[in-house]
């Protein structure tokens, strides 16, 4: 049976411990990511003819 | 964000719509890290005296009063595209009734319990709604007993033991 090297296990373990932290942020604040993602995200989308809008928050700046 | 859930508060005070809870990605978000979507997906319940509970109409035309335009399937609602799904089915009429009052920055809301939300994506069964159930078993605090009920007062013990083997 295959082993995973010690060091892959190492980053797998801090991937998935960051991805708790995210989950445990304040609602806004994922909110606020969630819009970070959009900005990634929709050049690529639009590139591929899909129509998105990413969400402008007033309270963003806050 | 702010001012799209205080329009839904002011719907909701009027009459327009019954109650109203945040689905979908963004109401998994509450519970898990965060999740790409472009909409705000909205369950709603309409007031018995609507006649047809399902009709989105009275709530279009007041969306529509207030200045906010329709954009595809969702209401462009301060900038933000809110798609509202009226409940059709006895989950999701659960799911609005013991949904989470939250606050969002002072702004009181309310968000699908992560429970109905697992359910309804076991319901719901697409490849999207399987992912979604591996991050909800992964990162939400999930109140197993609460969800068993769920699962077995509708009829989804068999989806969930397939889906989690």
């Amino acid at each position: 049976m295959d082993t995973v090297n010690p060091e892959i296990a190492r980053l797998f373990a801090a991937k998935e411990a960051r991805r708790h932290k995210l989950a445990a942020l304040p609602f806004p604040e994922k909110v606020r990511a969630v819009v970070c993602l959009q900005e990634m995200a929709a050049p690529v989308l639009r590139a591929r003819g899909r129509k998105v809008r990413v969400w402008t928050l007033d309270e963003r700046a806050a | 964000m702010k001012r799209a859930l205080q329009v839904l508060n002011e719907l909701e005070c009027g009459g327009v719509i019954e109650r109203y809870a945040i689905g979908g990605a963004m109401g998994a978000t509450f519970y898990v890290e965060p999740l790409l979507t472009f909409d705000l997906d909205v369950f709603v319940v309409f007031p018995q005296s609507a006649g047809n509970l399902l009709s989105l109409s009275p709530l279009y035309e007041a969306l529509r009063a207030r200045g906010y335009v329709e954009e595809g399937e969702c209401v462009l609602v301060e900038d933000i595209p809110v798609q509202f799904l009226p409940v059709y089915n006895a989950l999701l009429e659960e799911a609005l009734r013991e949904a989470r009052e939250t606050l969002y920055e002072e702004v009181p809301t309310r968000v699908v319990r992560a429970e109905h939300l697992l359910a309804i994506c076991l319901q719901t069964g697409r490849d999207k709604d399987r992912e979604r159930v591996r991050i909800f078993r992964e990162q939400a605090e999930l109140d197993m007993g609460y969800l068993a009920g769920v699962l077995q007062r509708h009829g989804l013990e068999g989806k969930w033991k397939q889906w989690t083997p």
